[in-house]
C-alpha cells in the first residue's frame, strides 16, 4: 500500500503538521462543574473569613478637622485666616480611642478632593536632580517652579514638591506626650536610590507663593522622609499619606489630645483634611470590603453548586444523548 | 448585417423558449425533490448569458441540481461564476486543474487549483491547492469546519481582550480628572499585544480543533455550523463586546475599591499609582489569560506553555523592569520585589477579582453545555466522556442521519432507473387491463351500463 515510493509527492508526516498532537479535551460534565464550584467556594470562603477577622481586629480612627478648626471670625472666609502668617494655626482636637490601639499604631492625613493624579502635576518634577547633586540644572519639567529670582535653580523643583504638606500633629494622652516616629516611614528604594544622600534642599519656597512646607536645607534628601513620602503621588483624590508610627500602646476609652498646625491650604480648593489613626494586619489596614467580597463568591458558588445538584438530579441530561443533536431536533430536509 | 441580427433574434427566441418550457417541466414535475439536470453547450451560453435572458437562464439554472457546461470558453467559465455568485449572493467554490481554469478560480469566492497533469497555472491563481480531487471533502468539511470555528473565536476573543485592557484605562480617568494621566507604565502597554496575550491567541488560532478530523468526515452536518454562521453572529459579537465590558469594570472598580485608602502592607504603607496601575495590570493579565483557557477545548502542549507562560513572563517583565536603575524603571523601580510581591493584599486582590470577571462567562458555559448543547458538544460527549451512553449503533445510526438522503450520484441514478422500470411497468399493466376492460367482447359479455366508465 503505502510502499516506499522515490516517486511519491506525500510530505514527510509529523504529528504538528498533521495536528495530530496529543491534546487534553475536556469536556464539561456535571461531575466537573459542581466540583469546580465546591472548589471555589471551599477555597473563598476561609480566606473571606480570614481577611474579614483581620479587618476587623484593625482599629482605625478618623478624624476631620479642617472645617473645626477654622476660627469662627474667619469662618466664612478661611483663606483669609490661612493665608495670613500672623494668626496661630494651632488647634487641639479631643478623640475618644474606642477599642485599645497595639504598637505600631500608623498615623496618616488624609487628604480628599486632592488630585495627585493630575497629569500636569504628576509631570512637575525631576527625578534626575533628585538623585543627581550635578543635575541640579534639570528643571526643564518644573516650570514654573524652576528657577527663583535670582535665576537660581530650585531644589527640588517643580509642584510636587512645592505643595509639600505641612501641618503637624503633636499627640498626648492622659498629659503625657506620645512620641511619633518620622524615620523610616518612606520606601527604602526611594531612600536608597531615587533621592541622592548629597543632594540638598536649595532655594526652596523662598520666593513668589508658599506652597507648602519648607525644608532643612542641612538635610540630605534622602533623609528627608515627608518629602519623599508625598512625592510619591497617590492614584486617585481621596488618598492618605504616613506621617509616623507610634511604637506605644493607647488604652482603650482613652481621649487622645492632638495639637495641629493647621498650616496647610485646602480651603482654596475645596479639599478636606482628615487624621487617620489605624493598626495593621497581614492584609493592611481596615478593609472589610475584601472580606466580605471573599465570603459572598464563596457563598454563590457553593449556592450554584446546589442548584445544579437539584437540576441534575431532577432535569438530568444523559451525556452524549444524541436526541440533542440538531439533525434529530430538525431533521435535514 | 439585418439578416445577421435577424438570425440572432430567432436564436435567442429559441433559447428562451427552451428555457421556459425546461422551467415547466420543472414546475410540473410531483415529485419535489427529484433532482434536474441542465445541460448547455458553449454556443448556447454565449446567447444564455446576455443581459436580457441571463436571469431567465439563471433562475432555470439555481433550481437544478446540477448544470453541466460543456465546449465553455475560458472567458465563459469566468462569467458564468460571476453571474452565479451575484445572482444568487451565495459563496462560491471552483476548482480547476488547467490553465482555462484560471479566470473561473480567480472569479470564485474560493478558489482551489489542482495540481498535476495539466501543469500549475491553475495552482498559482489559487487559494488553496490540492493533488487530487478526492481531497477536496477534506478540505472543506475537516479544515474548512476547523478553520471556522477558530477564526470566529479568535476574532471574538481578540475584541475582548483588547476592550478589557482598554477600558480600564479610560475608567481611571474619571478619578484624575481627565487630564490624562496614565494608569499604566509605557512598557506595560507595549507588552500587552506583544508578548503578553498574543501567543494564546496564536496558539488557539492554529491548533484548536472541536472535534478530530475522522469525526468531522464521519458526521458531515457539523459543516453546516459554518454554513449558517452561528459562531460568528451579531449576538455572539455583542455578547462577547458585554462580557468584555463588564469584565473590565469589574477589574477596575475592585481594585481601586480594595487597595484605598487603607494601608495594604503590615508595615502601613498606601497604595500609590504604580501599586494600583501594577495590581490592575496583573489581574488583566491573568483574567484575559484563564478567559482563553476557557474557550479552548484542545489542550496540547503548546497551548499550555503559552498560556501560563505568558503569565509567568508577565513577572519575570517585572522583576527585569524593576532591576534596572531608576533612569530608566521611574516608577517601577523594584516595584514587585519590594513593594507588591510581598503584600498578601496584592495577591488576594488578584486571585479575587480573576474569579470575579470570569464567573459570569463560566455560568454561561454551564448553562449552555448542560441544557442547550450544541452538535460539537453532544459529540465530543460521546466520544471523549465517560461514556454514560455510547454504543456502535447508536453512533452508526447518527452518522447516517447526519447526511442528507443523497438525490444526486450513483445511489439517486440507480434508484431513478429503478423507479422508472416500476413506472414503466406499471404502465404497461394499466394499458393491458384497460384495453381489457374496453375491448368489445368484455362489453358485449357484461351488460352493465355501470361497468362502462371510461
Amino acid at each position: 500500500m503505502d510502499q516506499k515510493n522515490k516517486n511519491s509527492k506525500k510530505p514527510v508526516y509529523s504529528k504538528f503538521s498533521q495536528q495530530e498532537l496529543p491534546a487534553w479535551k475536556p469536556i464539561l460534565t456535571p461531575g466537573w462543574v459542581i466540583a469546580s464550584y465546591i472548589t471555589i467556594g471551599a477555597l473563598f470562603i476561609p480566606i473571606g473569613l480570614l481577611a474579614w477577622t483581620a479587618s476587623d481586629s484593625v482599629v482605625e480612627i478618623v478624624d476631620r478637622y479642617d472645617e473645626a478648626c477654622v476660627p469662627d471670625d474667619f469662618s466664612k472666609n478661611p483663606q483669609s485666616y490661612i493665608q495670613n502668617p500672623n494668626i496661630k494655626k494651632t488647634c487641639t482636637r479631643s478623640i475618644k480611642v474606642p477599642k485599645k490601639l497595639v504598637a505600631p499604631i500608623f498615623v496618616y492625613y488624609q487628604l480628599e478632593n486632592f488630585y495627585q493624579n493630575h497629569r500636569r502635576f504628576v509631570k512637575s518634577r525631576s527625578d534626575k536632580q533628585l538623585r543627581d547633586v550635578k543635575a541640579e540644572n534639570d528643571t526643564k519639567f518644573c516650570l514654573p517652579i524652576a528657577y527663583d529670582y535670582d535665576n537660581k535653580p530650585i531644589v527640588p523643583c517643580g509642584l510636587i514638591a512645592w505643595s509639600l504638606f505641612n501641618d503637624t500633629y503633636k499627640i498626648s494622652t492622659r498629659g503625657k506626650d506620645i512620641s511619633i516616629e518620622k524615620k523610616g516611614i518612606a520606601w527604602k528604594s526611594d531612600a536608597k536610590a531615587k533621592f541622592g544622600s548629597n543632594v540638598y534642599p536649595k532655594n526652596f519656597q523662598k520666593d513668589g507663593l508658599i506652597g507648602g512646607a519648607t525644608l532643612d536645607e542641612s538635610i540630605p534628601l534622602s533623609e528627608q522622609e515627608d518629602l519623599m513620602v508625598w512625592m510619591r503621588t497617590a492614584a486617585l483624590p481621596t488618598f492618605r499619606k504616613l506621617y509616623g508610627k507610634i511604637n506605644t500602646d493607647i488604652e482603650a476609652h482613652d481621649t487622645i489630645k492632638v495639637e495641629i498646625q493647621n498650616n496647610y491650604n485646602t480651603y482654596k480648593f475645596g479639599g478636606r483634611k482628615k487624621l487617620v489613626l489605624s493598626t495593621t494586619t497581614w492584609i493592611g489596614g481596615k478593609n472589610d470590603f475584601v472580606g466580605m467580597a471573599y465570603i459572598s463568591v464563596g457563598g454563590i458558588c457553593l449556592f450554584m453548586a446546589i442548584n445544579f445538584i437539584l437540576l441534575y438530579v431532577f432535569r438530568p441530561r444523559r451525556l452524549g444523548d444524541p436526541s440533542y443533536l440538531s439533525w434529530n431536533r430538525h431533521p435535514i430536509t | 448585417m439585418i439578416q445577421h441580427f435577424v438570425a440572432f433574434q430567432a436564436m435567442k427566441d429559441d433559447i428562451l423558449n427552451q428555457i421556459e418550457a425546461s422551467r415547466q417541466v420543472i414546475i410540473n414535475e410531483k415529485n419535489k425533490d427529484d433532482p434536474f439536470a441542465l445541460v448547455v453547450d458553449g454556443k448556447a451560453l454565449e446567447i444564455a448569458l446576455r443581459n436580457d435572458i441571463k436571469d431567465n437562464f439563471l433562475q432555470l439554472a439555481v433550481t437544478c441540481a446540477s448544470v453541466i457546461c460543456c465546449r465553455v470558453s475560458p472567458k465563459q467559465k469566468a462569467l458564468i461564476t460571476r453571474l452565479v455568485k451575484k445572482y444568487t449572493g451565495k459563496m462560491t467554490l471552483a476548482i480547476g486543474d488547467g490553465a482555462n481554469d484560471v479566470g473561473m478560480i480567480q472569479e470564485a469566492d474560493i478558489g482551489i487549483g489542482i495540481s498535476g497533469m495539466e501543469g500549475m497555472q491553475a495552482v498559482m491563481a489559487s487559494d488553496f491547492s490540492i493533488p487530487q480531487f478526492r481531497f477536496l471533502e477534506r478540505l472543506l468539511i475537516v479544515h474548512g469546519h476547523w478553520c471556522y470555528k477558530r477564526i470566529s473565536k479568535m476574532i471574538l476573543y481578540f475584541v475582548y481582550k483588547n476592550i478589557v485592557f482598554g477600558l480600564t484605562l479610560f475608567y481611571y480617568e474619571m478619578y484624575s480628572r481627565f487630564s490624562g494621566d496614565v494608569l499604566y507604565d509605557g512598557w506595560y502597554m507595549v507588552m500587552f499585544n506583544l508578548f503578553l496575550t498574543s501567543l494564546p491567541v496564536i496558539s488557539l488560532g492554529v491548533l484548536e480543533q472541536d472535534v478530530s478530523s475522522d469525526i468531522c468526515l464521519q458526521f458531515p452536518a457539523l459543516y453546516q455550523q459554518g454554513q449558517k454562521g452561528i459562531f460568528f453572529s451579531w449576538k455572539r459579537i455583542i455578547g462577547w463586546m458585554g462580557n468584555g465590558i463588564l469584565t473590565s469594570l469589574v477589574i477596575s472598580i475592585l481594585n481601586v475599591y480594595v487597595l484605598s485608602p487603607s494601608a495594604f502592607r503590615k508595615g502601613g504603607q498606601v497604595v500609590d499609582i504604580a501599586h494600583l496601575g501594577l495590581t490592575t495590570y496583573t489581574t488583566i493579565v491573568w483574567t484575559v489569560n484563564c478567559q482563553i483557557a476557557l474557550i479552548i477545548t484542545h489542550f496540547t502542549w503548546i497551548q499550555h506553555i503559552f498560556i501560563w507562560g505568558s503569565i509567568f513572563s508577565w513577572y519575570i517583565f517585572l522583576l527585569f523592569y524593576g532591576a534596572l536603575p531608576p533612569e530608566y524603571s521611574k516608577r517601577e523601580y523594584k516595584l514587585l520585589i519590594e513593594a507588591v510581591g510581598p503584600a498578601p493584599m496584592y495577591w488576594i486582590v488578584v486571585l479575587l477579582v480573576v474569579v470575579i470577571s470570569l464567573l459570569p462567562y463560566f455560568i454561561y458555559m454551564v448553562i449552555q453545555r448542560s441544557f442547550y448543547p450544541m452538535d460539537d458538544h453532544v459529540i465530543q460527549e460521546m466520544k471523549y466522556g465517560r461514556k454514560v451512553v455510547v454504543d456502535d449503533e447508536m453512533w452508526l445510526r447518527e452518522e447516517k442521519s447526519s447526511r442528507k438522503p443523497t438525490q444526486i450520484g450513483f445511489s439517486a441514478r440507480v434508484d431513478a432507473k429503478i423507479l422508472y422500470l416500476k413506472d414503466q411497468l406499471h404502465r404497461k399493466k394499466m394499458f393491458i387491463i384497460k384495453s381489457i376492460a374496453n375491448s368489445p367482447i368484455r362489453r358485449s359479455i357484461s351488460t352493465n351500463p355501470l361497468e362502462n366508465r371510461d
